[in-house]
Formats: C-alpha cells, structure tokens, sequence
C-alpha cells in the first residue's frame, strides 16, 4: 500500500510540473511584448526598457527564465495580481475555501444522489421507473450548468422568494451562533443545489449502466441461487461492484465541477476561485489567471490521488499488483 | 478469418473488406469510406431502429435546417431592434422580446448558426489532432506512445472551459481562434479512444497479414486500422459537438465569446441581467442549447447500441 502511494504521489508531482511548464510555454508564445503591456499605452524608454528586462530576467535564455519561473511557483510566489493589487497567492487562499465549500458540498451530495439513482433505475422491476429515470438523466446531462443556475433562481428566489439571488452573506448580519450558520445556508442552498443536480446526473448515467453490467454477472446468479435476499443481494454483492467503475472517473469529474464553479460562481455573484478566473480574463489579469489555473490543476491532481487510494482501499487486487509491478 | 474488422457491427454491411486488400487479392472498386449508398441507406435504416438514434438525427437534422434557413423562419433579422423591449411571448413574437427590442425567435434561429457551426467545426478539429495524437502513439508504442499519453494526461487533468478560458485570455475570442480554442479542450478524450482503439486493431489478423504483405505504414494507419475505429470514433465526435457547443454557451454567458455573432450563450448573458423582469430571455435560449446538446447524445447514443448492439442491450432485472 505505501509503495502504491508513493508511485501515485510522484506521478502526481510529475503532472504538476508538467502543467506549470505547459502554462510557462503558453505564455511564451503568445504575440506581443511583455515590457509594452507592462507599461501600458506609452512609448517606453530604452533606459526603461533595459532596466524592466533586467530586473523580470527577460533576456535570459528559455532555460533559465523557466527554472527562474518553476523556483517562483514552488515557492508560492504566483505573482502579484495588478487588478486586485495584491499578490495572487493572497486572493487564492482567501478565495479557495469558498470555492471548496460550494463546489465540494454539491459533489459529494451529487455523487450520492447519483449513484442512488442509477442503482434505482437499474434494478427496479418496472420498466416505466427506469425510462422516467433515464429520461431526466438524459435531459439533466443536457442542460448547460448556469441554465440550471438560472432556472433555480427564477423558481426559487423570484417566483416563490423562498431564498436569496445571489451573494454568500447578507451584507449586514446580527446573527450569530447558530443562526449565523443558518443565514449563510440560505445563501448556499441554490448553488448546491445546482451543482448536485448536475453532478448527480452525471454519475447516475454512469452508475446504471455498471449496475446493470454486474447484474449479468456470475456471481450474482450463484447469490441468488444460494437463496439470499433481493436486499442482501444488492447491498452485499451489488452495490460494492458497482461502485468501482464510478470511483475511477470521479477525479475527472471533480476537475469538471470545479471548472463549472467558473460559470456557477458567476451566476450566483459568489466571491470564489472561479468568478476571481472570470474577473481576471475580463481585466487581461494573466497572473491571476495563471494562478487560478494551477490551484485547479493542483486540486484535481489531489483528488485523482485520493481516487486512486480509495480505489485500491476498496479492491485489494489493484494494491497487490501495483506493488508486485 | 471470419469476418475480420466487423468488430464493431451488428450486420454485413459494416465489414470493410480491408484483409482482401491487404492480401491483395480481389481489391473492390469503391470509394475511401467503402460505403455505397445503399449500405448508407442500410445504416440509417438500423439508426432508426435504436432506442434514440432516430429521435436524435430528426433533431439535429431540424435544428440545422431552422438555423441554415433562419430568414425562412424568422420574422426579423437578428440585429433588427424594431419591436417594444421585453415584451412578454404573445402572438406576434411567440417567444418574447429582448432588452433590445429584437424578437427572441428570430435570433435564437440565427444564433444557432454559430453555435452549431462551432459544435462541428470544434468536433471536427478534436478529431484532428485527438484522431493524429491517438494513432501515432498507438501504432508506434514505446517512447512515443509515453510522451504523447503523458501531453494528454497534462490536458485532461484540466477542465475544458479552464483551458477555453486561459486561451480566450490568451489570444482573443474572434470566431475560428475560439473553435480552436475548444477543439483544445475537448482532444484528450478523442487521443484517448482512439489510441485505445489502435492498440486493439494493431494486433488483429488483418493489420499483420497487412504488414507481411509489406504495404507502407501510412497505408496501415489510414486504410486498414482507422477505418475499423471509425464506428467508435464516430460516436466520440458527436459527443464532442454537444461538448463544444456547451462551452461555447457557456463562453458566451460569460460575455466572452465572439461579439459580432449572435449566439445562445450571449442570449443568456443578456437574460441574467433580467432574470427578474423577462424570464423568456432565458429560458427560451437555453432551451435551445438544451435541445442541441440532447440531439447530439442521443445520436451518440443510436450510434453505440447500432454499432455495439450487445453493450447497451438491457440487462435482466433482478427480481425478488
């Protein structure tokens, strides 16, 4: 199991590394000259000039300018953000739990609520269930992120004025204590409640189609020959199968519902990661930008880890042929 | 060899024949695709008989024409302000006006242009680089396989509207730069499927007796194995089109797409700002996006159970 960790942590740290490089060559090669739009719309004196290239490390060799970037980055300097004027670093580790508490709260619920549904749809024995089931599926795997943000908003906001438009807070607040927690959940319900009902059709399609593959499977037939229950039979045999296919893409998927914080988190006027990524193209930020991109990078990185441990923990046969491999 | 290169389909009229050209014996007069158009017929005709193949071509099909022939169907052009603004749907403008005093209908026909020619166009190029990447590194394996797995992995591990977003911020959103754009976020699962598909076909009976007879590699590659992955493939790429056409709106919401085209995520923008006052600014062009994208997957879906009839055939209910 340690060996099987340490494989994946320094792969993880590989793909990091390849992801900073990437960015660093992205930005490279694009058009224009940095010194210019450092400056802005004004000639730049060659004194200037000299002085600016000397103190960035400009005319250093590729190498070099890219070792002098990767020592930055692993360090924690992400560069300062001239649309916030602070450093980038800063806005992220104020931003990212916000992003976090949103974002993470709507996939795990999802992730529930999905594979409950996909195990319904599959084994229940009336067609009609499963049609309705997949349908929504079906409709709900369609339907673009901050539509369903929007729809909720008008349902549930203006139409029925059950909970707030938008925002993580009143701007003014008493409460404390309790109450406080429950002020801010107001605020969260709608997004939440967005991102699970995105995440949760997601994992539903992919969870019916995995039930219903380990339906067909021997060892089924033989529980169900050796006279156990119908629930015995789901919960011991089926539900544990089933649910290992699912695992395997739930880094990928965590990685699209942190790109969707982009669109939700402009929906809702949420102060997190993905508004700070959209302010940020808005104002031509590339610090910030870059910095938002590597935070995601990292966040996915993680999760794929703690996927593939979770993985291992829940099939013994991966960790025994990883280590022997 | 019994009917190599068949793995895929249901029938005869997917085999491809490709052993007989690669033993050289026999070589069919026949287009690249190998499909005539009877057998295309034959197709459509199997496409209509899946659960959501049908429904999904008659959408696709329906939308391209509303939005290709849009002055057909439209009562104005898509930049005409004439009418009152945010007029609730009545009966001279069935869905509503906008804040800018132009009929909701008529623009969402218009915009469905872009959008549309965007979810091909980005599919298209996915495929492109997704289909080059995949074959290269499933055909020569090895050292060339790693490095180009390990380009893909470095995409994949980010989000498709991140990567659409760095390169909007990067180089601009006019139209092409931003079909690009996409067709970078959505190529990692295309290389994926299709270096998959490669290692699968490379080691069949045809692709060999295709290497004994000493036919060149480019021959291998594009007339034994890729035509043989295309069923798999092709199901991928509409996929990739309802994808594309996703981001695009959701670029568009964002107010980052291209300015000078009208297109569905751009109708949103406009609506979120009235979500309050004039709901059919929002829901109609989502549900246009909405339509789109289900005409998409459920072709894909048509497409898996045409082609792979036993994956998605529905398996025994367990009864208690």
């Amino acid at each position: 199991m340690l060996r099987h960790t340490a494989k994946h942590l320094a792969q993880a740290i590989l793909v990091l590394l390849g992801v900073v490089v990437l960015i660093f060559c992205l930005l490279q090669s694009i058009p224009g000259d940095p010194i210019q739009a450092m400056v802005g719309d004004m000639p730049v004196p060659p004194a200037l000039r000299a002085a600016l290239e000397e103190r960035f490390g400009l005319n250093e060799p590729f190498f070099s300018r890219l070792y002098r970037y990767l020592a930055n980055v692993l360090q924690g300097d992400l560069g300062y953000s001239m649309n916030y004027r602070r450093p980038v670093f800063d806005i992220l580790a104020e931003r990212f739990p916000r992003t976090l508490l949103l974002a993470g709260t709507g996939y795990s619920l999802g992730i529930v609520i999905g594979i409950a549904i996909g195990i319904h749809s599959a084994i229940t024995p009336h067609r009609g269930v499963d049609q309705a089931w997949s349908s929504l599926v079906l409709i709900g795997y369609a339907m673009p992120t901050f539509w369903v943000g929007q729809l909720l908003v008008m349902l549930f906001a203006i139409q029925l004025g059950w909970l707030p438009t938008q925002g993580m807070g009143p701007m003014i607040s008493r409460a404390t204590g309790f109450d406080w927690v429950l002020e801010r959940a107001t605020y969260l319900a709608l997004p939440v409640a967005t991102y699970t009902i995105l995440e949760a059709t997601r994992v539903a399609r992919f969870m019916r189609a995995s039930v219903a593959e380990t339906l067909e499977q021997g060892y089924i037939v033989t529980a169900r020959q050796k006279g156990l229950s119908r629930r015995e039979i789901i919960m011991g045999h089926v539900v544990r199968n089933s649910i290992l296919p699912v695992i395997t893409v739930m880094g990928y998927s965590f990685g699209t519902a942190m790109g969707g914080a982009v669109l939700l988190e402009t929906v809702f006027s949420y102060p997190g990661v993905g508004s700070l990524m959209v302010e940020s193209v808005r104002a031509r930020d590339t610090q910030a930008i870059v910095g938002v991109v590597i935070l995601i990078a990292c966040s996915v990185v993680v999760m794929n880890i703690v996927v593939d441990l979770l993985y291992a923990w829940l099939d013994p046969r991966i960790r025994v042929s990883s280590s022997q491999g | 060899m019994s009917s190599l290169g068949a793995r895929h389909s249901g029938g005869a009229s997917f085999v491809w024949h490709t052993e007989d050209r690669a033993a050289g014996v026999a070589r069919p007069q026949r287009r690249l695709s190998g499909v005539t158009t009877s057998a295309s017929l034959d197709l459509l005709r199997r496409l209509f008989r899946t659960r959501f193949g049908g429904i999904g071509l008659v959408i696709l099909v329906a939308i391209s024409i509303l939005s290709i022939f849009a002055p057909w169907f439209a009562s104005s052009g898509p930049m005409e302000l004439g009418a009152e603004s945010m007029q609730p749907p009545s009966w001279a403008h069935p869905l509503g006006t906008d804040s800018l005093g132009r009929d909701v209908r008529s623009v969402i026909l218009y915009a469905g242009r872009s959008s549309l020619l965007i979810g091909f166009s980005a599919a298209a190029m996915a495929f492109l680089i997704g289909g080059t990447i995949g074959a290269l590194a499933g055909y020569f394996r090895g050292a060339v396989a790693v490095v180009l797995l390990r380009v893909t992995d470095l995409f994949h591990t980010l989000p498709a509207i991140i990567i659409v977003l760095f390169s909007v911020a990067l180089v601009g959103s006019s139209f092409w730069l931003l079909v690009a754009a996409v067709a970078l976020a959505i190529w990692p699962i295309e290389a994926r499927l299709v270096y998959g598909q490669f290692i699968a076909l490379s080691e069949r009976e045809f692709v060999l007796a295709a290497r004994a007879a000493g036919l060149s590699t480019s021959h291998i590659i594009f007339l034994e194995i890729l035509p043989n992955a295309l069923p798999t493939v092709t199901v991928q790429v509409s996929l990739d089109a309802s994808a594309a056409i996703l981001i695009e709106a959701g670029l568009g919401f964002l107010g980052l797409s291209d300015p000078t085209e009208p297109s569905w995520g751009e109708m949103l923008n406009r609506g979120q700002q009235f979500l309050e006052l004039a709901w059919w600014m929002s829901v109609f062009p989502g549900m246009a996006i909405c339509i789109a994208v289900l005409g998409f997957n459920l072709f894909a879906d048509g497409l898996t159970e045409m082609f792979n009839p036993r994956a998605s055939a529905k398996a025994p209910k367990l009864q208690s």
